[in-house]
């Protein structure tokens, strides 16, 4: 150590001093910072998709567990304890399992070993014993499995065809009778289609044996998926893990937020910023013309562009507290006692919904837009407004003709800034209409097609959602993680679409130069 | 040619009126749209204001806990993200290439872009309970990675000079990482031995029995590392804008009286820029105290005064989002919680202003002096 | 609005200098006073432009030139602090008149600037520009009124077979006679050019001096330069303002060989500036 000290003070002949490296320091530490948290969230969130392989753990005391390992951690003092996912949770000690790493003697992978995928709580692993049919005919062997597969795929169509006649029929026709009616033909009609798919649905088992040798009995509807992780080839899991990721973004979210997908989390994220856009669009190049192309360029101006700067830095929380006081129990309020008096007590625009969170959101990004449309009308230079001028435009048509056009591209960059921020903004939603969970969309068949009342979901609120009140956090994980990730990702192509915007623009309006 | 132009009376006029009506509907709109923005102030204070007559109770008390936590969050995340920023800053303006500069922006860019919700989840499921289990290791990394980083500069220096100009400086941003992970590794193998020999064998046990410290799993360090994270960038930004605006005539002259680049940083580009870095800190502030999601996400939310930075804590801008949609409109609670966003926004507000307008000053000093070379 | 005067300087001009009225004319300055808040620009100035002639304005830089040029085409509306008495007069009718629209008073007055400011479109584009702001205009009678402008700009030949590309894409020089056309293209009577050649190279500028002299036949030209020779080359008339007063007024070639005044004649000799 004393060595290189001194070669360092030898070698460099007024050094920089160490402040110089520490400097440099803190660049790769931010960079490795920012490169481990995007790591981490790949890994996990992608890798939650991937089948994994089933361990059959052999302990010392011949006792046998199957699972997939999760993560190993150092024991207080000495060893190290290996965490397995079980599942079973029917069984005592199921779904998660600590072994020590000392008392295992074997791990093998046998290829009969059955993962199965169940819509709400835990799944299942073990060995296929058998099926019992619909019909009640009792199936054992390689042949269970195959009839296994083609029920489970009858299944899925029936759920879908189920899913579809509820959203489209029954939901549509419920929300529309008054209190008090009777059930119209059309819904009599589908609820005994309902009841006659659920029939459908219903009848045979699956048993299972556990490592452990207890026998599992499990009803088929209750299956979402069955897979032999250990025999499936790396296309065939490549296969599996692509189709996960896809129902993942195309699902709804099923055991409370717990499994399935973000779909209407994606849908309501993606709503809700469209019409953000379209709100704040319009006003924020309306101030930005009128603060830097009729404004008179004056004391008052230059402050209240200041202020309007730092409305970038006040806390979303504070948007979404004035959005709370003055749309949903002002505006919203109001609008109820005018319009919807039937329906109180139980408010209709009174209450947190996607039209008052897009419209808080679109305050909150119009200092965004106003400040990037501003940059872009600084920067185009008088002469072009001035020779407008002189073939006899005026101020409108210099306006929308020259001006306007060429702060398209800066427009652009704030409105790709403004989606970036609003579609990562969560804390402002709480308190205008976000929901932990909304199974209907905003967008329906049904008049007027867009409900802008409904609350809806949004990705980054069910990450905390998932996060910090699931029941069961080591299953919920996996999936925050996913959603994260996808969060994430959203945020970082909007946000690269602008520097390249701006880019594009900084070259293009480098205006040719005059020699 | 005047055959080329079929612009009669009728339509001028039309024209005309267009433009007056459009003039007028930009101005309307335009001071529409700035009042509306400029009102959020003007409501939080008028729902506030009640509270005047209101008898105060136990509220102050809570909420001068959440103005406590509040500051808290913010000091710490400042201890994290002072010197990362500035020394980052310091480094890109002064040392590092042209092109990594021209790249590593736009990636801090990105950075400032992520939301608070997956930082909060990441600090709060993930470092929380890790930092847990090893307030040992996390200590071994705070002491070990300055010496780590200080090694490497005198390893490079030991190599033949054919060998250093493979690791330039201007590139030591990215050849540190590698390098800072085999620092962290070794720190982390190293740690149990560190903590045998400094704390005895637990720092754990010889926090809570030797100091007497609490130590909660999602703690005040633990924000303040992640909203550290969150505000590097806006720091980082601002500080490097002030410092590589500094008239390059300045450094130029103190280097040619024979200064190293540091003592030019040092004497001469950081006093003249210091305005700046001043905001930029002051701007990091803003942002911290607002933060909510990480707070909410990181801290437990145990609304508690201590100076413990292992113990919990909530701030203003969480206690907003749990409270709010619960308390009736109108009440009490209510009125205390616009209070306490109307603390938030003017503190957030003022701050900002200050911070633009030493900007302002600033940048026009820097036109003056580089008029004058 | 005092400005202090040298007392070394000849005293306020003879009235026979400035309402020097060679022909008829076509822009009439009286007494015009102009100032950027209490900064003066320019000071009760009064002088008469000869239709279909080429009047220069010379002098010293911040002598006022160009204030004066922009304000035949009120283009310091634009600006609320400039204040302005005294009235300038088109074809006898005041511009600053409140029935005049200063639309049509700018298309009747085109104006080209120091540098080229050709619009971030087609050249076709740039040069219907003026066209499509009157109204609709059969595309044939458009395309007529392009090429028109274009050959009375000398661009013709050098840009017919890529009018749809950017007029970015031209040279300086191409990008100024650009912008002269896309005036000529509204039918003015009255061009004001604002060193119109200065941001360009040698070749670029005896063009854009040819092609003023052969515009006169149907156009008024008002032309500020700081290039001496420049004046003497193109104009008919020359008038050398200084501090923001006119000093002195009258043909070119006898304000050149014969000036009147010392200040006059140390400008033009070079002997202060």
């Amino acid at each position: 150590m004393i060595g290189v000290w001194h070669a360092w003070r030898g070698r460099t002949p007024r050094g920089e001093g160490p402040w110089a490296w520490l400097s440099a320091g803190s660049v790769a530490l931010s960079l490795l910072a920012l490169a481990a948290l995007l790591l981490l969230l790949t890994v996990r969130g992608l890798g939650h998709f991937w089948p994994a392989d089933v361990a059959l753990v052999t302990l010392a005391d011949g006792q046998q567990l199957a699972g997939v390992p999760v993560r190993e951690v150092a024991l207080p003092g000495d060893g190290r304890e290996r965490l397995y996912r079980t599942g079973n949770a029917e069984l005592e000690d199921g779904v998660w399992a600590w072994v020590p790493v000392a008392a295992i003697t074997e791990v093998e992978y046998p290829r009969e070993l059955v993962r199965v995928e169940r819509r709400r709580g835990d799944e299942m692993v073990g060995w296929l014993v058998g099926m019992t049919r619909e019909d009640g005919r009792w199936i054992e062997g390689a042949r269970a499995w195959t009839a296994l597969q083609e029920r489970l795929h009858v299944l899925q169509g029936l759920r879908e065809t189920r899913d579809r006649l509820r959203e489209t029929v029954i939901l549509p026709h419920v929300s529309e009778r008054e209190p008090g009616d009777g059930d119209t033909p059309e819904l009599t009609r589908a609820y005994a289609r309902l009841q006659e798919l659920q029939a459908a649905m219903e009848g045979g088992r699956l048993i299972l044996r556990a490592a452990g040798g207890e026998r599992l009995v499990v009803p088929l509807e209750a299956l979402q998926s069955a897979r032999r992780p250990n025999a499936m080839s790396a296309i065939d899991k490549l296969a599996d893990w692509s189709d996960a990721v896809w129902r993942f973004l195309t699902e709804g979210p099923r055991a409370a937020n717990t499994r399935g997908g973000v779909w209407p989390a994606i849908f309501g994220t993606v709503l809700m910023v469209i019409l953000m856009s379209v709100m704040v669009m319009p006003f924020g190049v309306l101030a930005a013309v009128y603060l830097n192309e009729v404004a008179h360029q004056g004391r008052v101006t230059r402050l209240v562009r200041i202020a309007v700067r730092n409305l970038a830095g006040v806390p979303s929380i504070v948007y979404g507290v004035f959005g709370l006081g003055v749309f949903v129990y002002g505006i919203g309020g109001t609008l109820d006692t005018w319009f919807f008096e039937e329906r109180l007590p139980s408010p209709t625009f009174g209450t947190g919904g996607l039209l008052w969170a897009s419209l808080t959101l679109a305050l909150l990004t119009l200092p965004v837009v106003i400040v990037a449309t501003e940059e872009g009308l600084a920067r185009i230079p008088d002469q072009q407004r001035e020779g407008a001028l002189a073939l006899g435009a005026t101020r409108l048509e210099m306006l929308s003709r020259v001006v306007l056009p060429m702060a398209t591209p800066a427009m652009l960059t704030g409105l790709i800034l403004a989606v970036a921020r609003a579609a990562g903004e969560v804390a402002p939603l709480m308190l205008v209409g976000v929901a932990k969970l909304a199974p209907q969309v905003p967008v329906d068949g049904h008049f007027p097609f867009l409900h802008l009342d409904r609350k809806f979901m949004h990705l980054g609120y069910h990450v905390y959602d998932v996060a910090l009140h699931s029941g069961d956090l080591q299953a919920a994980l996996p999936l925050a993680y996913a959603t994260a990730l996808l969060l994430v990702l959203v945020i970082l192509v909007l946000n690269l679409t602008a520097i390249f915007l701006r880019h594009y623009l900084r070259v293009r309006h480098g205006m040719p130069s005059p020699r | 040619m005047s055959d080329a132009s079929p612009d009669t009376s009728s339509r001028r006029r039309l024209r005309q009126a267009r433009d007056r009506l459009a003039t007028a509907l930009i101005t309307a709109g335009g001071i529409g749209v700035v009042v509306a923005v400029l009102a959020i102030g003007v409501f939080l204070a008028l729902e506030a204001l009640p509270l005047l007559w209101l008898p105060s109770g136990t509220e102050t008390l809570g909420l001068s806990a959440l103005a406590w936590g509040t500051l808290e969050a913010a000091a710490w995340s400042l201890v994290i993200a002072v010197p990362l920023s500035l020394g980052a800053a310091i480094h890109s303006a002064m040392f590092m290439s042209r092109r990594l500069r021209s790249r590593l922006k736009p990636t801090l860019e990105l950075m400032e872009a992520l939301p608070g919700v997956v930082i909060g989840f990441v600090a709060g499921l993930v470092m929380a309970p890790w930092v847990e289990r090893h307030l040992g290791e996390v200590f071994a990394l705070i002491v070990l990675l300055p010496p780590g980083l200080l090694l490497a500069a005198g390893l490079r220096a030991c190599l033949p000079y054919r060998w250093q100009r493979w690791l330039p400086m201007g590139y030591a941003g990215l050849w540190l990482v590698p390098w800072l992970l085999l620092v962290m590794a070794t720190a982390l193998w190293l740690s149990p031995w560190l903590e045998v020999w400094w704390f005895g064998g637990d720092l754990r046990d010889w926090l809570e029995q030797g100091l007497g410290l609490d130590v909660a799993m999602r703690n005040a360090l633990v924000v303040g590392v992640a909203m550290g994270f969150a505000v590097i960038p806006s720091v980082y930004a601002l500080a490097e804008e002030a410092l590589s605006g500094v008239p390059s005539s300045l450094a130029e002259g103190a280097q040619a009286l024979g200064a190293t680049r540091w003592q030019t940083l040092w004497r001469v580009m950081l006093p003249a820029a210091s305005p700046g870095v001043l905001a930029a800190v002051m701007i990091g502030a803003g942002r911290a105290v607002g933060e909510t999601m990480i707070v909410l996400m990181a801290s437990g939310n145990a609304a508690l005064m201590t100076l413990n930075p292992l113990d919990g804590l909530q701030s203003l801008a969480a206690g907003i989002a749990i409270e709010l949609p619960e308390a009736d409109p109108g009440g009490a609670h209510y009125r205390w919680l616009m209070l306490a966003a109307l603390l938030l926004f003017l503190f957030t507000f003022l701050v900002n202003t200050l911070a633009e307008l030493v900007r302002t000053g600033l940048r026009r000093r820097y036109r003056q002096l580089g008029g004058n070379a | 609005m005092s400005a202090t005067r040298d007392p070394r300087f000849a005293p306020r001009l003879a009235g026979a200098c400035i309402d020097f009225a060679p022909e008829a004319s076509c822009l009439e300055i009286q007494g015009l006073s102009l100032a950027y808040g209490d900064t003066p620009a320019l000071e009760a100035l009064s002088l008469r432009v000869p239709r279909h002639r080429v009047t220069a304005f010379i002098g010293p830089s911040g002598c006022g030139k160009s204030t004066l040029l922009r304000a035949l085409n009120r283009l310091h509306d634009l600006n609320e602090e400039v204040v302005r008495e005294g009235r300038i007069l088109l074809d006898g009718q005041d511009i600053h008149a409140p029935e005049v629209s200063v639309a049509e008073l700018r298309r009747r007055v085109g104006m080209v600037f120091q540098a080229p400011n050709p619009f971030p479109m087609s050249i076709y584009d740039n040069v219907a520009f003026g066209l499509r702001l009157q109204g609709r205009v059969s595309k044939r009678k458009r395309d007529d009124t392009v090429e028109w402008a274009l050959r009375s700009a000398a661009l013709w030949h050098e840009v017919k077979d890529r009018l749809q590309a950017s007029a970015w894409s031209l040279s300086g020089g191409q990008q100024q006679r650009l912008v002269i056309a896309r005036t000529l293209a509204v039918g003015p009577e009255v061009l004001l050019l604002d060193e119109p050649a200065s941001a360009l190279d040698p070749i670029s500028t005896l063009k854009i001096e040819e092609l003023i002299r052969n515009l006169k036949s149907t156009l008024t030209l008002v032309l500020v330069t700081h290039n001496m020779q420049q004046a003497a080359r193109v104009s008919d008339y020359t008038a050398f303002l200084q501090g923001g007063e006119l000093v002195e007024y009258g043909p070119t070639d006898t304000l050149f060989t014969n000036p009147r005044l010392r200040r006059t004649e140390n400008y033009i000799t070079g002997r202060m500036a």
